[in-house]
């Protein structure tokens, strides 16, 4: 199964100007513990997606919000020259397709 | 008597045996408060008005030019209703993070809408303003002394990026609006300011418990967001000894456990942690229940305070003119190289521009519908029917800038490549002229903390009265 078929809710947002914060928030307990257990949200999975140093990605496990919250850096700080999204609000597609 | 005496000694004579209630107005001041939830939210009688009225997450721009993000109709339509709320509860008004960013221009230009509204509807108040602007010699004395540190991989900051920076300001903690409560206001406009400060400077002030007050704030900062259905309708929390209530002012949005829970995640890189510069709330046995299907009651937050006092800041500098230019394309041929057109294309127009002057401009792309949003490469799939062309230079003078892309507009209209049909033109412009001045850019270059011994001086307090 697809994260985008599983998750309520698959966003991104900056956490301050250098990183990009990505919530996988779930409906259910069962969900939530199914992705939480899978070995598809994992820093050595993600990292590639983002084009990211593995170490530089953060996989927090947030079962009272039924939320996984994944950290990664931005490669080009918000609206600096050549910036794509300054609100990173845009940035959870590469995590859609993810199987769990 | 001042709405901030009256509250602070109400609340002095209670003793720890009333709760106070906090109205959460909104998220972002300007943008639109709607009445119907914000006059539910007065008729509870709260204790506080606050709200919050910036963000760094606007980007670089207001921050280095100075303007606002909100329209001034717009904000001075909000600014009105949150302060007649007020003055008519008699109760106090806390605005952070004034006009967007928070830098000097950006608050003198909230501080004149309020005189203007006061002078309209015949009002008179005392009025605290907290300034958040960082003196570059504050801060140099600051790098003198190895008192500050980058965030996230920021780079260490000098005396050169100091002078550089158009603006920089600091994000103040509850200490300087508790200063400002403390003088006797009935209204405070703050500059630069962290948005839990903004809700829970009066209740700590008040005696209440700092780690459920700064939770209580960090729910609330984004009024309803934090509900099902989420929005920015006017919220109210009710905090006790223990804990605080959750309940939106609007009557389809509830505030559920799962979703005021999830909210701690909104914009945080940490959930059970936000870094203030008086301490650190610590919400790793933060507990929700629900009291019905549209309250949430919160309990478990600690609060720990810090050795030694920090303050984030933040500075953009300018970094040249941007000129920009919008285009789209259909052509099957096109769109497949597009690529290798667009450099072919960019070498031509700096042999030209650059005839007698130097290669002073950074001319960059982004086509949509092909690979225009994503920061990460895009898996190819088929190509699309339709593109959309952005191209944007910065280059130091608007002239130079304007140059740039009208010449390169030109260029790439009329490229020539291999196995082209369409000799006419390359590209549709949906108007003329399809190449806009936008203004200067920005760029965020300070973005770290500081060594604050002195959080007071940092953030003074002048009181006016309107």
């Amino acid at each position: 199964m697809q994260l985008q078929d599983l998750a309520q809710v698959v966003r991104s947002k900056n956490a301050g100007p250098r990183r990009i914060t990505l919530d996988v928030i779930f409906r259910t307990d069962a969900e939530y513990q199914r992705a939480a257990q899978s070995e598809a949200l994992t820093a050595e999975k993600i990292a590639p997606l983002y084009g990211v140093a593995v170490d530089s990605v953060t996989v927090i496990n947030y079962p009272l919000g039924r939320a996984i919250k994944i950290v990664v850096p931005r490669q080009i700080m918000s609206g600096d020259p050549g910036d794509r999204d300054v609100y990173g609000a845009q940035q959870h597609t590469p995590l859609l397709k993810l199987e769990i | 008597m001042t709405a901030s005496a009256r509250i602070l000694d109400h609340f002095s004579k209670a003793n720890g045996s009333e709760p106070i209630r906090i109205l959460g107005a909104s998220g972002q001041l300007g943008y639109g408060v709607p009445t119907p939830a914000f006059s539910a939210g007065l008729e509870r009688k709260p204790h506080l008005i606050g709200c919050d009225m910036g963000s760094i997450d606007i980007g670089p721009y207001y921050l280095g030019s100075g303007e606002l993000a909100t329209a001034p109709a717009a904000t001075r339509r909000d600014l009105r209703k949150v302060l007649l709320g007020a003055l008519k509860l008699k109760i106090p008004l806390i605005i952070g993070s004034a006009g967007s960013a928070g830098a000097k221009p950006h608050l003198e230009q909230t501080l004149a809408i309020m005189r203007e509204i006061a002078r309209e509807e015949g009002l008179g108040f005392r009025m605290g303003v907290l300034r958040a602007d960082i003196e570059r010699t504050v801060l140099k004395e600051a790098l003198r002394l190895n008192g500050v540190t980058p965030i996230d991989g920021m780079s260490t900051l000098d005396a050169t990026e100091v002078d550089a920076a158009s603006n920089i300001v600091g994000q103040m903690g509850m200490s300087a609006f508790q200063r400002a409560l403390a003088a006797g206001v009935d209204v405070v406009v703050a500059g630069r300011a962290c948005d839990t400060a903004i809700f829970a400077a009066l209740p700590a002030a008040a005696g209440f418990p700092v780690g459920p007050a700064q939770h209580m704030a960090k729910i609330i900062e984004c009024a309803s967001l934090c509900c099902v259905p989420g929005g920015r309708d006017s919220i109210l929390a009710t905090l006790d000894q223990e804990g605080f209530e959750i309940e939106s002012m609007a009557p389809q949005r509830r505030a559920t456990p799962v979703s005021v829970a999830a909210h701690s995640l909104y914009e945080q890189s940490d959930p059970f942690t936000v870094q203030e510069p008086e301490g650190r709330l610590d919400l790793a046995r933060a507990r929700y229940h629900a009291l019905d299907d549209r309250r949430t009651r919160v309990v478990g937050a600690l609060w720990e305070e810090a050795r030694e006092p920090w303050v984030k800041i933040e500075g953009a500098r300018h970094v040249g003119e941007r000129a920009i230019l919008l285009c789209g394309t259909a052509d099957p041929g096109f769109i497949a190289n597009y690529e290798q057109l667009l450099q072919e294309v960019e070498r031509v127009v700096r042999d030209l521009v650059c005839e007698d002057a130097a290669e002073d401009y950074a001319l960059t792309w982004r086509v949509y519908g092909v690979n225009g949003v994503r920061m990460t490469p895009v898996t190819r799939n088929a190509p699309p029917g339709e593109a959309f062309i952005l191209g944007e230079c910065i280059a130091p003078t608007r002239e130079r800038a304007a140059e740039v892309v009208r010449t390169t507009k030109q260029y790439l209209l009329h490229h020539g490549y291999e196995g082209r049909l369409s000799t006419a033109g390359n590209l549709a412009f949906p108007f003329t002229p399809p190449e806009v001045s936008v203004g200067p850019a920005y760029r965020f270059n300070v973005y770290h903390l500081m060594r604050a011994s002195d959080l007071d001086a940092l953030f003074p307090l002048e009181i006016e009265t309107v």
